[in-house]
């Protein structure tokens, strides 16, 4: 009688593993198309360059764009001379100002400011903001 | 420590759990003649809860606006990673809902099970397909595809036939004098929200009516002996019969899952079969595409509107057939279930199912 509980209890144990087995295996099945599904998209935005008019651009002031999904900024500090960098403050992720009198950024959100190379100048931000390359190419600029 | 038993043994000292799975579970007894007719509730039911899956994950992607709705959908087709599965999914899957469905009702109707204490059952089972007819209809405009647009117009039109209102119940339904933004806008705001309410609240009163009344002993064999009824309120007990878990649910997931291998087939292999070329081009109100035909479970209805000579005749004789199938309890109050022995309701269920097939099939090719 001992015998037969104990194969039951073998068979009850090896039948729970094969559907728990059977289970994770459509789990799996049924996850994975859902995950890519509601994945973020890879739009070919990564490591692609966007190209800006140099006109947009007056010297002294700002020009703010869309860079591989992001905000970006792009400066003329001198006449020909071009700065691109990241909009996105460094302390909690808002969108930085221009402030043309001053000549620097202003986070609206905690009052961190920023130059206009994007080094820290004061307030919370931990780091400087992130700077892009930008080249002149005819009429227009190519940053990243 | 067994975590798991824990838990329960917690749950259960709070909330009696053990006892409330008992009853419904092991110690809840069907007939022992119960058969797989009985299953295609819990595949409706499976279907459903698919469909909100799918339907949630389309809302993801889908822009309900006249000028983004259709490149929405054909983005969720061609970009989105697997959105044509889910698309497929809930396309196919609503007119298998459909079909299970009328398979329910039409074994409901075969072994009487409709008849007295499960009037409510009936009635709101009834208004359960009528709600999942409008669910497909709202949800048939959202792609706006020309078949989308036109399938709507001569859909909404046929309203316009009710005398003297007729033109205000249509003006009501588009949002306007013709089908456009405010028509999908309303659409939209029906299929995602006020169906699915009024669906659950009523899926959950069915229920609870299934189980109060409980599970009517099939009328076959020489066992079956036709119930007669006190004044008051009665639950139909089986006390010979088979449990409700293993025996019955076996059969229950059994013909879930055959259902769910037919709707992952046609999504994989004819997925056409419910997306006819008219619904690949993009809405155009200019112009009118030929041969624009309703759904198929709708088809019954156009044909009928078509071969009487007035609009408003055939929107009564739609009107009179629904309601007589709605108030079938109370006109068929006779006790007996057995289905031959009851040949007038017989040859009323075969010519009817005849007409509701042949009608559809004239339809399909008028």
């Amino acid at each position: 009688m001992n015998e037969v509980s104990e194969s039951n209890k073998q068979r009850r144990t090896f039948l729970g593993i094969l559907l728990g087995g059977v289970g994770v295996v459509l789990t799996g099945v049924f996850a994975w198309p859902i995950f890519r599904f509601l994945a973020p998209r890879d739009t070919g935005g990564a490591g692609a360059q966007v190209r800006v008019k140099k006109n947009l651009i007056k010297v002294g002031g700002a020009h703010f764009f869309d860079f591989q999904g992001r905000p970006a900024v792009l400066l003329q500090p001198r006449a020909g001379s071009f700065v691109a960098l990241s909009a996105v403050c460094t302390h909690l992720g808002c969108i930085v100002k221009w402030v043309n009198d001053k000549g620097e950024f202003l986070c609206p959100c905690h009052g961190g400011r920023f130059s206009a190379e994007g080094l820290v100048l004061g307030g919370p931000p931990p780091k400087a903001l992130t700077t892009y390359s930008v080249k002149i190419e005819d009429t227009d600029l190519v940053v990243g | 420590m067994n975590i798991p038993k824990l838990a329960v043994d917690w749950l259960d000292n709070r909330l009696g759990i053990k006892d409330l799975i008992y009853q419904n579970m092991g110690g809840y007894k069907l007939p022992r003649n119960v058969n797989i007719w009985y299953t295609m509730g819990s595949v409706v039911l499976a279907l459903l809860g698919l469909q909100f899956l799918t339907g949630i994950m389309l809302l993801v992607y889908y822009v309900p606006d006249t000028e983004k709705a259709f490149t929405s959908v054909t983005a969720i087709m061609n970009e989105v990673p697997y959105g044509w599965l889910f698309r497929y999914l809930h396309v196919v899957g609503s007119n298998l809902i459909i079909i299970f469905m009328l398979l329910h009702m039409m074994s409901v109707l075969f072994m009487g099970s409709y008849k007295r204490p499960r009037e409510l059952t009936w009635i709101s089972g009834f208004t359960l397909l009528n709600l999942g007819m409008v669910f497909c209809l709202t949800g048939y405009l959202l792609p706006w595809s020309q078949l989308s647009f036109w399938a709507t117009t001569v859909a909404t039109d046929a309203a316009g036939a009710v005398p003297f209102i007729g033109e205000h119940i249509v003006a009501f339904l588009r949002g306007g004098p013709s089908v456009g933004a405010p028509t999908l806008g309303r659409f939209f705001a029906l299929h995602v929200m006020v169906l699915p309410l009024g669906l659950m609240g009523l899926v959950g009163f069915h229920l609870f009516c299934v189980r109060r009344a409980g599970i009517s002993q099939p009328p076959f064999g020489d066992s079956y002996k036709p119930r007669l009824f006190g004044e008051g309120f009665e639950h139909e007990h089986h006390p010979d019969g088979v449990p409700f878990h293993p025996n019955y649910t076996i059969k229950d997931v059994s013909m879930v899952f055959f259902a769910l291998a037919a709707l992952v087939a046609i999504s994989f292999y004819a997925p056409w079969l419910f997306i006819p070329p008219e619904a690949l081009v993009p809405a155009d109100p200019f112009n009118t595409p030929e041969h624009i035909k309703p759904e198929w479970y709708f088809l019954w209805a156009y044909q009928t509107l078509k071969i009487f000579p007035s609009k408003l005749l055939g929107l009564a004789a739609q009107g009179v057939a629904m309601t007589f199938i709605a108030l079938l309890p109370f006109i068929d109050f006779g006790s007996e279930r057995r289905p031959f022995k009851r040949p007038l309701f017989l040859t009323c269920f075969f010519l009817g199912t005849l007409l509701f097939v042949g009608l559809s099939i004239w339809g399909h090719y008028s």
